[in-house]
């Protein structure tokens, strides 16, 4: 959580392995990234990581389920088959496996991107304002889905938001503020979160 | 740089210099050999032109034969007398006579070997450097009897020969050995134009040569002073030619030069139109190349273009700011494509010198004309194929500024099919009738063919749009492995599912590769139903045991026959003798042959005898004979070039033409009506009864020491070498038409590169989700390997009932058997595998390269 430019995104790319730092470094599990190279980078992140976007999220000419399965396929994994049904049946878009993304809601791309994070059993999966272009009625699905993601199925979840009430579905608020980490609190409310921010600015 | 529309254009070029560059290669490429063609024929010719008016010298007046009919500088001409130097001589104005002699001889190499040359081997009477003509001595001196001879410099260093050294020449009646005192050249030249010169002094020539005293022409220099058009006058009044009852006339040396000059220019300007046609193609493949990359940089900038319409630009300004960039694209192009049009003609020369044919040492010269023509082509074309896409541009509504997916409309679907459709019937149309009707001679059918083939090509492109993605699915499903497609794999499925995408795209970038390709399936039908035929000809008509052929293509000395008639190891020898007469009006090749030619071919003879040529009939085929409506038993006039008319009664009409072509006629025949020059095209001949082959081919082969120009082959090597001058002239086509595949190729990576940018965040986030980048080159290559894979189909899908219909077109003598070479065809369809793997090197590379965080970041 935090403003504009607070260095939100950047923390998420370094710790995905996305960017590559230029000093420190960053732990995934027991893994420190600056130790990997460009080929192992990726197999991590097909294997150790999941990603939902703020937008453009899925590959335009592959199915919901072909996206939902995209990593396992990269990595040549068979997916495990109960697995992806019960993360579909959750994401409830079993009727709508065959098409593609454009055929789909702006809410429903989301929650198949999300079931895309979630198939391949990340050790975490990054969500980069993943309801920045929703309207309210969809985030709310979505944030929904990613929280019983989290209760239910055991998943963690790091995600990043300027939105308080997006931010009010998680269990652990961390505030940052140009690059560095300002403030923290447990089980948020909206209100709560919001009130905060208002010092920060 | 006021208007917008102009600073917005070249802003717009300067932002894709990249984009532009590799636009404009292909264009480069087309005006390359455009201007190149042009370049080249004009520097030739102008060399040669000058090269004649130097040789010209001082000859004022030439006294020749007349001809009946055809071209004066390729006529098949009598010889005149060498006693009428006498009565030429005492005319008032006459400086000096000259006898003029020109026959073929062959240096022989100090290795041994025929000296090959791009022009002629010539043997002729020379005067030396203050005789008449131009030729000048340019060391030691000119010829001055029996046993001496002056070649060309350049002639006389390739076969390795200094002055003093003995030389081995072979004429037309068989070998002498000279000593060589002079080294000639022109003013400006050390070679002879790409012919070889050996000159004698006039009485060698004569014996030599074999003239006999009747000489090729008699040569007239005037005193000062003396007017040539009264000389010229008195001249034919002397010899009684004022009349065209004379077998002689008289010409001034100037259209004598003009008639040699122009007989050679023609050659060259076939050769320049070949090149023409070459560019043709290359510039009609660059067209689809230009009109695919504009179209998708206008798609790519669809927000950019609304935007501009959004803030007032109106619908002509749009258009006219793509037309204009395509416009410097066209110019830019165009300029580097003249000057790659100098290497193109410097290359060819140097090829062809290279090969020992050397062109006359010419500097390049480049026309107004060249210019013009070029910047036509070049500018032209690339206007024209970014006329749609400019179309298209002006109708993108100001609100996709906004909302892109509003997109543009493009031309609906049956508008398209019915364009298309009747495109494609209209060129079947023009192609058949042209092919089979063949209005208008040579051109016509060219002509038609031309048009006809351009239209099926847009035709197919544009229909091929409606296929394109259901062939790129049954493609990616059979390649690599029928059972295990890429599709089982992500990276296979992902391009399968691109290429899929935009129809319309894939279909044009596919279309590119298929001109090409379709062209050389259609070579490659009529090629191996060509080599079919004449495998069946040479199996069938043929009963001879050797054949003596010229490697070059000037004949053989009429004394090899002669000398091989006399072995006691051969049984039937016959040569082949060509002549020119007209049989009702048309000129027609007329073989002249011993009588024994009939064991040695076997004709098919329908009706009448062979052995009929013996008593003085005339032979011929089944066609022309039903053309003319004559049978065994009746008489047909025929009119020889030098004005003869015999009247010859048909002796037998024969269906196998393949060997002798469609008349025949006896040697004696031919001789009790022309005394021009004979040559032999080729020589067959029997092995005596009893006598075994290799005693028999010994024989030959010591008689053939005497003829080093002469190559006999027994059957199988004659066949081979037959099938190998098919493959060299099969080889020169294929690699011109490289070019054009060149081109496709520059465009599958073009279209590729364009997709690679806008998918840009597509493969960042394929990459972010954990594709490597190794799958990610993977993806991009099947996609490039299916468009060409796709548009090879298309293109022996065309070409192969193309090469059909002109293998028909042709007449039985070259093609009687239908054949399709589906090896080539798998090679074919295998080579544009490695096309798209080729063409998506670069597009992958980049791909790959992605950084993925300003990937995923890019909007």
């Amino acid at each position: 959580m935090g403003p504009s430019g607070s260095g939100k995104s950047t923390l998420m790319h370094c710790l995905a392995g996305l960017d590559s730092l230029t000093s420190g470094s960053a732990f995934l599990g027991d893994v420190d990234l600056s130790t990997l190279n460009e080929r192992q980078l990726t197999i991590l992140r097909r294997e150790e990581v999941g990603f939902v976007f703020q937008a453009f999220n899925l590959i335009p000419t592959l199915s919901a389920r072909e996206n939902i399965e995209l990593p396992l396929d990269l990595g040549d994994v068979d997916p495990d088959a109960p697995w992806v049904d019960r993360i579909i049946d959750a994401v409830g878009l079993r009727d709508r496996l065959d098409h593609k993304p454009a055929e789909l809601s702006g809410g429903q791309q989301q929650r198949v991107a999300v079931a895309r994070a979630l198939a391949s059993k990340p050790k975490i999966i990054f969500a980069d304002e993943p309801t920045g272009n929703l309207d309210s009625k969809s985030s709310s699905d979505v944030l929904g889905f990613m929280r019983r993601a989290v209760s239910e199925l055991g998943q963690t979840i790091v995600l990043v938001t300027h939105d308080p009430n997006a931010a009010s579905y998680a269990d652990r608020v961390i505030f940052l503020a140009d690059g560095k980490v300002v403030d923290e609190i447990s089980e948020p409310t909206a209100e709560r979160v919001l009130d905060r921010m208002k010092r920060l600015a | 740089m006021t208007s917008p529309v102009v600073r917005l254009t070249v802003r717009g070029v300067l932002a894709r210099k990249f984009r532009v560059l590799l636009t404009a290669f292909a264009i480069v490429l087309g005006v390359a050999f455009v201007s190149g063609a042009f370049m080249l024929t004009e520097s030739v010719k102008d060399a040669i032109n000058g090269l004649f008016d130097e040789l010209q010298g001082d000859v004022d007046l030439e006294v020749r034969t007349r001809i009946a009919f055809g071209d004066e500088a390729r006529a098949q001409r009598d010889p005149v007398p060498g006693s009428l130097v006498a009565a030429i001589a005492a005319v008032e104005g006459v400086r000096t006579v000259e006898v003029n002699i020109l026959r073929q001889a062959t240096i022989i190499k100090k290795n041994g070997k025929p000296l090959q040359t791009s022009g002629p081997s010539f043997g002729l009477a020379w005067y030396g450097t203050d005789g008449l003509d131009g030729r000048l001595v340019l060391e030691g001196r000119e010829a001055r009897g029996a046993g001496e001879v002056a070649i060309d410099k350049k002639s006389a260093e390739r076969a390795g020969y200094a002055l003093g050294e003995t030389v081995p020449i072979v004429g037309p009646n068989g070998s002498g050995d000279f000593t060589l005192v002079g080294l000639t050249g022109t003013k400006t030249t050390e070679g002879g134009g790409g012919a070889s010169v050996s000159a004698f002094d006039p009485a060698t020539a004569d014996a030599f040569l074999g003239t006999k005293g009747q000489v090729d022409s008699i040569l007239v220099g005037l005193v000062d002073g003396a007017s040539r058009g009264d000389v010229q006058d008195a001249v034919a009044a002397a010899l009684g030619a004022d009349t065209t009852d004379s077998p002689y006339e008289v010409i001034t040396g100037d259209q004598s030069a003009k008639e040699t000059a122009g007989a050679i220019n023609d050659i060259i300007d076939i050769f320049g139109k070949v090149l023409l046609g070459f560019a043709a193609i290359s510039l009609f493949v660059s067209a689809f190349l230009i009109f695919n990359t504009f179209a998708i940089i206008v798609s790519q900038r669809l927000r950019e273009l609304a935007l501009l319409r959004a803030i007032g630009a109106d619908v002509s300004q749009i258009r006219m700011m793509i037309l204009g960039e395509s416009g410097i694209i066209g110019l830019l192009a165009t300029a580097l494509g003249i000057a790659g049009g100098v290497l193109v003609s410097k290359g060819i020369t140097a090829l062809f010198n290279a090969t020992g044919a050397a062109f006359p040492s010419a500097s390049t010269v480049i026309s107004a004309r060249t210019i013009a023509v070029s910047l036509l082509v070049g500018v032209g074309v690339t206007l024209f194929a970014a006329f749609v896409p400019a179309a298209r541009a002006g109708r993108i509504p100001p609100v996709a500024a906004m909302r892109p997916e509003v997109g543009f409309s493009s031309l609906q679907r049956n508008k398209r099919l019915v364009f298309a459709t009747s495109a494609l019937v209209v060129g079947i149309v023009l192609l058949v009738v042209g092919l089979f009707t063949q209005p208008g001679g040579t051109v016509g059918i060219l002509l038609a063919g031309a048009v006809g083939a351009v239209m099926i090509f847009l035709g197919v492109a544009s229909l091929s749009q409606s296929v394109a993605a259901p062939v790129s699915r049954i493609v990616s499903n059979i390649l690599p492995f029928p059972g295990r497609s890429m599709n089982k794999k992500t990276p296979g499925r992902i391009a399968s599912r691109n290429a899929q995408r935009q129809p319309r795209r894939t279909a044009s970038t596919a279309s590119a590769l298929m001109i090409g390709l379709a062209l050389v399936s259609t070579i490659a039908v009529v090629a191996a139903s060509v080599q079919a035929t004449l495998r069946k000809a040479l199996g069938t008509s043929i009963t001879a045991d050797f054949y003596a052929t010229n490697s070059g293509f000037q004949g053989l000395p009429v004394a090899f026959a002669d000398k091989l008639a006399q072995l006691p190891e051969l049984g039937a020898v016959s040569p082949f003798r060509a002549a020119n007469a007209q049989v009702a009006g048309e000129s027609k090749s007329i073989g002249a042959v011993d009588p024994a030619m009939g064991e040695l071919v076997d004709t098919d003879i329908q009706s009448g005898s062979f052995d009929s040529i013996a008593d003085g009939a005339v032979l011929l085929h089944k066609d022309p004979a039903g053309d003319l409506g004559v049978a065994v038993g009746d008489i047909i006039d025929m009119t020889w070039q030098n004005g003869k008319i015999t009247a010859l009664t048909v002796g037998a009409i024969y269906a196998d033409s393949s060997i002798v072509g469609n008349w025949l006629v006896s040697l004696d025949t031919l001789d009790a009506a022309s005394s021009a020059p004979p040559l032999d095209f080729f020589i067959g001949a029997k092995i005596a009864d009893g006598v075994d082959a290799d005693a028999a081919r010994s024989a030959v082969e010591r008689v053939a020491t005497e003829f080093p120009s002469a190559e006999v082959q027994d059957r199988v090597e004659f066949q081979k070498s037959q099938e190998d001058q098919l493959n060299q002239l099969l080889f020169i086509v294929y690699s011109l038409l490289v070019f054009a595949i060149a081109i496709a190729v520059l465009g599958i990576a073009n279209t590729m590169a364009l997709s690679v940018f806008e998918r840009t965040r597509e493969f960042g986030l394929l990459r972010a989700v954990g594709m490597t980048r190794r799958q990610l080159r993977r993806s991009v290559r099947w996609e490039a390997i299916i468009v060409s894979v796709f548009g090879a189909s298309l293109g022996v899908v065309v070409g192969v009932p193309l090469g059909m219909a002109v293998a028909t077109a042709l007449p039985e003598t070259f093609v009687d058997t239908l054949q399709i070479p589906f090896g080539t065809i798998v090679i074919i369809l295998l080579a544009s595998i490695v096309v798209g793997i080729i063409a998506a090197i670069g597009p992958a590379r980049r791909a790959a390269k992605l950084d993925i965080l300003h990937a995923i970041t890019t909007v």
